[in-house]
């Protein structure tokens, strides 16, 4: 991508989308955001167990919906075809470490977080490790997460709002610029009102949304265009040969190391995100955390099988398109804005009728709506739960804590709006950013915390400051040459071997290493910790509202520091 | 006890466990959880030696059906790039986009499945939680005293 101004508007006009004013599509998004507004506001929050964790209340079905919801953000239904389009094989790695990732989630950590029994992740490190300061720089992660993170869906949702309110441009900004703010402040103001138990409800409803349009989309463009029938999953690949041998070369476009460091980060990712771990709190007990992984997958695969298939069909129109083929999409022809709006484009080119491509634009922002939701209330509790309540003022009332995490969405909301304006990176790549620095810092927090009860407060810490120091380096090297300097890294060998976007293949044994070394050189943790861990492992059944602290304390008094 | 390290009869537990359950069933209710040290590597109680078996045989299985493919076409490119018969998919293609992904849901299923037969061998009910906080002391008296 660009740095200047006038370079970064052309390159983010997507070629051959149309964008302007379209009335069917505007009243079917505004009808739908409506109606998220209108559920968040029947399910609105009264006290914070609502507010963080929906009651404990949730069930397998409506989990699984809301995983998928919570997981599909515009990285999956916009940006995963786009990195398919751009890189090829290199692109499926995507698709392996963003589906695969909840099997490891699901066998090491799922139910055993669920009997831990917390509120957010932060509550995790800060109690497993009894410390505050262990606390805090989880907190400090999981904020820079969501900021990370949410960036890539403001980026997706304003490109798929320029095709349907066109360019709205105002105050001199540029109608990407503009669209990015509208649809910024849409979100925080839903998320204000109805915090995670009108979220999660909401979850439901726009899983049902998303998958709906992804699916309506894939299947009509392959039946009109006569690619496909009733399997497009399958049916793709007598598209392949066609493509240009860039899009199925393996390692055309990255190296064999790229690609495994890539997929390790996202999968460790997966199993170190905030967002995806309070998934586990909301639920009833921990077999429903279990099965709610499994129904959750198989909801995220109906999206995760389709999108190469979806990716196939647009490339294909792409290239026999005479308004953009010049060359293939995969050998330089498509830009990164236009990849990344494909999935809408791909219904424009097969001359689907407005109100048609219109409702696959409104899946793209009801996925980023819900994802930006999960991710800002993890942030946002992240401030007024972990920071406010137990750094700052240990005796908020519950008013004062809900008022801060509105306090901490709305700065959050703010932050990503302008990081938004001149985005660093395509959607995909954006995301991935935030995948390697959960899977660095708070993964090994997580896995060892959980597994080997020696795990000790030094260790975490040293292992928390070697995993951030590990996910900056790589950043700086690559992200900030697009704001100062001439946009390549600024030390190509470390570019190579610590990818920003696959950082946690060294990150992750390295933190390993350091937090094991570390803990054993100190004190073991007190018998109450270990038997904390233990509890978390113990098949004995737990109380819906009982945490594993509860039972080793017999009666909930707080640990000694 | 007698020796019972044969995880042969599981379908035999189940069907015994009418409130008096199996051996694994007892040596679950003389386990004392919190007692018992855990170990990835090292299982301390029946339970854990179980369960650990069934997630590592997953994770060697996820390890293959992941990163098997792509090192297989790193180390032969030619035949992982040959087309599949009929559905003309380029072999590595079609195992990596769509076998992987699938893979692991049929992974997660057998998982959470092997987890609810642990349960029922030795007669865990997860059905009935146990109640609300209130309940914190039936807990923890099971596991007969935690000062030990």
């Amino acid at each position: 991508m660009t740095g200047t101004g006038t370079l970064l508007q052309s390159g983010l006009l997507p070629q051959g989308m149309d964008v302007s004013f379209k009335l069917a599509p505007a009243v079917l998004v505004l009808g739908m955001l409506a109606v998220f507004l209108l559920i968040g506001f029947v399910f609105r929050v009264a006290d914070t167990e609502d507010m963080w964790v929906a009651g404990r209340s949730i069930g397998n079905i409506e989990n699984g919906m809301a995983i998928g919801a919570n997981w599909m953000s515009a990285a999956s239904y916009l940006g995963m075809a786009a990195l398919i389009a751009l890189s090829g094989f290199y692109g499926l790695a995507f698709v392996v470490g963003w589906t695969t990732g909840y099997f490891i989630l699901l066998i090491f950590m799922a139910a055993q977080m669920r009997r831990f029994g917390k509120y957010t992740a932060p509550d995790f490190v800060g109690d497993r490790f009894n410390s505050d300061t262990a606390r805090g720089i989880a907190a400090v992660t999981a904020f820079l997460i969501a900021f990370v993170y949410a960036i890539g869906q403001a980026r997706g949702m304003a490109l798929v709002g320029l095709y349907i309110f066109g360019d709205i441009g105002f105050a001199g900004l540029s109608g990407y610029q503009a669209m990015v703010i509208v649809m910024m402040t849409i979100t925080v103001l839903y998320l204000t009102l109805s915090g995670m138990m009108g979220a999660t409800k909401n979850m439901a409803v726009q899983y049902v949304i998303l998958i709906g349009a992804f699916l309506a989309g894939m299947y009509v463009v392959g039946w009109t265009q006569g690619y496909s029938t009733v399997l497009p999953q399958i049916e793709y690949g007598m598209l392949i040969s066609e493509l240009g041998t860039e899009f199925s070369e393996p390692f055309a476009t990255a190296s064999p190391y790229l690609w495994i460091a890539t997929c390790f980060s996202l999968v460790v990712g997966t199993c170190g995100l905030p967002h995806v771990l309070v998934r586990f709190y909301t639920v009833e007990n921990e077999r429903t955390a279990r099965w709610s992984t499994v129904t959750g997958l198989f909801f995220i695969l109906l999206l995760y099988l389709g999108a190469p298939a979806y990716t196939a069909f647009g490339v294909r129109m792409f290239d026999v398109n005479p308004n953009t083929a010049t060359t293939y999409a995969a050998e330089g022809g498509m830009s990164a804005a236009t990849a990344d709006v494909l999935v809408v484009v791909a219904a424009q080119f097969a001359n689907l009728p407005q109100w048609f491509v219109g409702f696959v634009a409104a899946g793209g922002i009801a996925a980023a709506i819900a994802t930006t939701a999960g991710l800002f209330i993890t942030g946002s509790s992240a401030v007024s739960h972990d920071i406010y309540v137990n750094l700052i003022n240990e005796d908020a009332t519950q008013r004062q804590q809900i008022l801060v995490g509105r306090l901490g969405i709305v700065a959050l909301g703010v932050l990503t709006t302008l990081a938004a304006l001149d985005p660093a990176a395509p959607i995909g790549a954006l995301v991935s950013y935030a995948f390697s620095l959960a899977g660095t810092v708070l993964f090994p927090m997580f896995f060892l915390g959980l597994w080997w009860e020696n795990t000790n407060r030094q260790g975490a810490l040293a292992g928390m400051l070697t995993g951030l120091t590990i996910w900056f380096i790589p950043m700086i090297n690559e992200v900030l040459p697009t704001y100062i300097g001439n946009g390549e890294p600024y030390v190509a060998a470390l570019a190579q071997w610590l990818p920003a976007i696959g950082s946690a293949l060294i990150g992750v044994p390295v933190v390993f290493a350091v937090t094991i070394i570390v803990s054993v050189m100190t004190d073991e943790p007190s018998l109450e910790t270990k038997k904390m861990v233990r509890q978390c492992h113990s098949p004995e059944p737990m109380g819906q509202q009982q945490s594993a602290e509860d039972v080793v304390t017999d009666g909930g008094e707080p640990l000694d520091d | 006890m007698p020796d019972n390290n044969s995880h042969n009869s599981t379908d035999k537990q189940i069907e015994t466990d009418g409130g008096v359950a199996g051996q694994p069933g007892q040596s679950h209710r003389n386990t004392d959880y919190l007692s018992a040290e855990i170990n990835l590597l090292n299982p301390s109680t029946p339970f854990m030696r179980d369960h650990l078996r069934v997630i590592w045989t997953g994770f060697i299985a996820w390890l293959v059906l992941v990163f098997g493919p792509v090192f297989a076409t790193i180390v032969s490119p030619g035949v992982m790039t040959s087309p599949i018969p009929v559905i003309e998919f380029p072999l590595h293609y079609f195992l990596v986009a769509f076998c992987a992904p699938s893979g692991a849901l049929v992974l997660s299923a057998w998982y959470a499945r092997k987890r609810d037969q642990l349960d029922a061998k030795y007669g865990i009910d997860h059905s009935e939680p146990t109640g609300t906080a209130g309940s914190a002391e039936d807990a923890t008296a099971t596991d007969g005293g935690v000062d030990q």
